[in-house]
């Protein structure tokens, strides 16, 4: 009896996968075949979107696969960008795999490494280029300049450098780079007969000036940011000192990270700083922009285009260069793009690269369509670029802020160290704990944890 | 006195229930509303609440946006194989470790017990590396393979299983029944509640899936709808919520279709075995 039931039971489940595998396989190409093969022939099936059984279409074609973070509207710039390379020649197919956010993303590229399934190209979110780098997953690009001397490394602008070298190695290129930037809604500031502020002391002015009280409540603030570690990050720099130390030992400020904690609380205190809660703060604060429940807004150069199109009927928008204290100075954000080393298509993939760095659809028109920030001499001086500033000039100050750019917060070890900034950040902004203790603390475990990664 | 105290009982009643029915349904309201808004409206504070004119070009928008069609299909070939699969396996399993007393019987429900517990971030390297050496990352198996035993199913399958009286077997038995006959005529139908219960959690959690989906595929021909809709978020700049909400509501649609379905078996199931 017992044995006749597992029978039956056993053929059921067997007559059940027979037809599932039928089923599914029908969606994906001979599982029997060498897994990289099929995935070459899988995404050129994907990329030209028709259906399943045609494997063998783009017979001869490379395929280069190209994984990112670029969803929605960016998104479909960088797809935009693909078809025209697609287009431009019938050898190389690039296709472009969304992987989740830029932490997602890393983390999809981690166990890929691991499982030798990475992609030929991959995005990565400037800090975390280290990282890679240090692992030897990254390819180093200064011998392929050499193949292509219309392209030099000197033609890119030096400010977006920062992380692209690893070890005397170019391990990667920027590719959608941005940088924070003040953004003004001067309308108001005009009917307060208020300047732009250009150093920390004017924005304390103008951000106090600013306030509207109502029975204790706060109908308007001064200034607002996302919380992030990337505002309070430049304010270091610009009060003197560095994020970590040259060495990489520790953190390399003392003083001025009380300085502009404190900057901060004061602003807070009155009104004049609005902290935005940590969930969301990024929309929480645009919207409050746009809705001119504030008049200045720390916030990425990435949000130009967005704000300039939904404020156009209520008030007058600029940007302007973050204020300084001691000295003009900002952070960079955004990704820069690298080849992996495993890749066994790595020419294919620096031909496109290439193509993207030097042609007008390359590259420049994703910068011109999305409003991330052009990075070499050449598409600067595009007749392109030069059109759009004189139209735009919001977008023409956030490239000049460039001039003041600096990242101090390079170490294979950042994203444990964020974590803890963030700590230290939430206890200050949020708890009102005490800032010099607090930074105390900080610094003890950012030491603690670059002396583990060594 | 007595009257007043159940009028009193009445309105807290009335108002608990009216208070946690908002809580839950409030924020699909604002879904469905913001679906149907401007950019403009989403932006603005005070928030909208009632679009001045419905923008159905939302939902055009948000599913041209992408391969929409193939991220469709794919969710429901997976969630459907997976539930499927689970059926035969849980129901055997269910079954044998009710009723039957074997060697090893509280070993194996224990292990399975154990795999209930372990949660998906636990395994999902090993898991992938496993499925890349396999060279099966470009089909929809790494999204059904590790979900074809329900541990959790098995549980509350058995927990019902057992309550239904050896008596009624034997009985069948003694018609000649087999075991197949037993479990199909007698131990299914008995079950409808549990397995209506199951099926609609499977369904729900495996719809609505996007960590494993994220990091088992790598290529946009075997994603879901899930990752199709993440990727209407902006990386920076202001997100389009009306498009994104759009996108939601096509995703949670056939949820609520498969919740309208199965909760009146659960709630039919329940008055028939009641009667009896």
């Amino acid at each position: 009896m017992k044995r006749k039931f597992t029978a039956i039971t056993l053929s059921l489940v067997l007559m059940m996968f027979t037809v599932l595998m039928a089923a599914c396989g029908g969606n994906s190409s001979n599982q029997s075949e060498q897994s990289s093969q099929q995935q070459n022939e899988q995404s050129s099936q994907q990329s030209s979107n028709t259906s399943s059984n045609n494997s063998s279409g783009s017979s001869g074609k490379v395929t280069v696969q190209f994984w990112h973070s670029l969803g929605g509207k960016n998104g479909e710039y960088l797809d935009k960008v693909l078809k025209a390379f697609n287009e431009s020649q019938d050898k190389i197919e690039v296709v472009g795999t969304y992987q989740g956010s830029y932490a997602e993303a890393v983390t999809k590229l981690q166990q890929a490494v691991a499982a030798n399934t990475a992609p030929d190209i991959a995005m990565l979110e400037r800090a975390y280029v280290q990282m890679f780098a240090e692992a030897d997953a990254l390819e180093d690009l200064t011998p392929y300049f050499d193949k292509t001397p219309d392209l030099k490394v000197d033609d890119f602008v030096p400010g977006l450098m920062g992380h692209s070298k690893f070890n005397n190695k170019l391990v990667a290129l920027p590719f959608n780079r941005s940088t924070p930037i003040m953004h003004v809604n001067k309308t108001l500031l005009d009917q307060l007969g208020l300047q732009v502020p250009k150093t920390w002391e004017d924005l304390k002015k103008v951000a106090n000036a600013l306030v509207v009280k109502e029975n204790g409540e706060y109908k308007r603030y001064g200034l607002t940011m996302p919380y992030d570690t990337w505002y309070p990050m430049a304010m270091i720099t610009q009060a003197g000192g560095k994020f970590f130390n040259d060495e990489g030992t520790s953190v390399g400020f003392d003083s001025e990270g009380v300085k502009m904690f404190q900057f901060l609380k004061d602003l807070q205190s009155t009104g004049a700083l609005y902290y935005p809660p940590s969930q969301d703060s990024a929309n929480i604060v645009r919207q409050m922009f746009i809705n001119q429940k504030v008049g200045l807004l720390f916030e990425s150069t990435g949000v130009i285009g967005s704000i300039a199109t939904n404020t156009k009927d209520k008030f007058e928008y600029v940007t302007a260069f973050l204020p300084a204290d001691q000295k003009h100075a900002n952070p960079t954000g955004g990704a820069n793009i690298a080849i992996m080393a495993s890749s066994k298509n790595k020419d294919a993939a620096w031909e496109f690269i290439h193509w993207a760095m030097t042609n007008p659809k390359g590259s420049l028109q994703f910068i011109l369509d999305s409003g991330y920030l052009p990075y070499t001499k050449q598409m600067v001086e595009s007749k392109e670029i030069q059109d759009l500033w004189a139209k735009e000039p919001n977008r023409k100050v956030a490239y000049e802020q460039l001039q003041y750019a600096i990242d101090t917060n390079k170490h294979t070890a950042w994203p444990q160290v964020e974590q803890e900034f963030f700590s230290a950040i939430q206890a200050i902004m949020y708890d009102n704990k005490d800032i010099k203790s607090t930074l105390d603390t900080f610094k003890k475990e950012t030491e603690r944890i670059l002396a583990e990664s060594k | 006195m007595a009257f007043q105290l159940r009028y009193l009982w009445r309105a807290l009643d009335f108002l608990i229930k009216a208070v946690v029915l908002i809580v839950f349904v409030f924020p699909f309201l604002w879904m469905i509303s913001t679906s149907l808004q401007t950019l403009e409206e989403t932006l603005n504070f005070p928030p909208t609440w009632i679009p001045a004119v419905p923008q159905w070009i939302n939902f055009v928008e948000a599913m041209t946006a992408g391969p929409f069609l193939t991220y469709f299909k794919n969710s429901v070939i997976i969630t459907v194989t997976i539930i499927v699969i689970q059926w035969a396996v849980m129901v055997p399993a269910a079954y044998a470790f009710a009723k039957y007393s074997f060697a090893g019987n509280k070993l194996f429900f224990s292990l399975v017990l154990l795999a209930f517990m372990i949660p998906g971030q636990v395994t999902f390297i090993p898991v992938y590396l496993m499925l890349a050496d396999w060279g099966i990352l470009n089909t929809l198996w790494p999204q059904i393979i590790p979900f074809m035993s329900n541990a959790f199913g098995i549980f509350l399958l058995r927990q019902f299983f057992m309550q239904i009286p050896q008596e009624l077997i034997e009985s069948a038995k003694l018609d000649n029944a087999n075991e197949f006959k037993i479990i199909w005529k007698i131990m299914i139908p008995m079950s409808i509640p549990a397995l209506a219960t199951i099926t609609l959690f499977s369904f729900v959690s495996h719809w609505n899936d996007y960590f494993w989906p994220l990091v088992m595929t790598d290529s946009t021909a075997v994603r879901p709808l899930t990752i199709g809709i993440a990727k209407l978020r902006e990386t920076e700049g202001i997100s389009n919520w009306h498009i994104i909400m759009a996108g939601n509501v096509v995703l949670v649609l056939p949820i609520l279709v498969v919740y309208a379905f199965a909760s009146k078996q659960i709630v039919k199931a329940f008055v028939y075995s009641g009667i009896k």
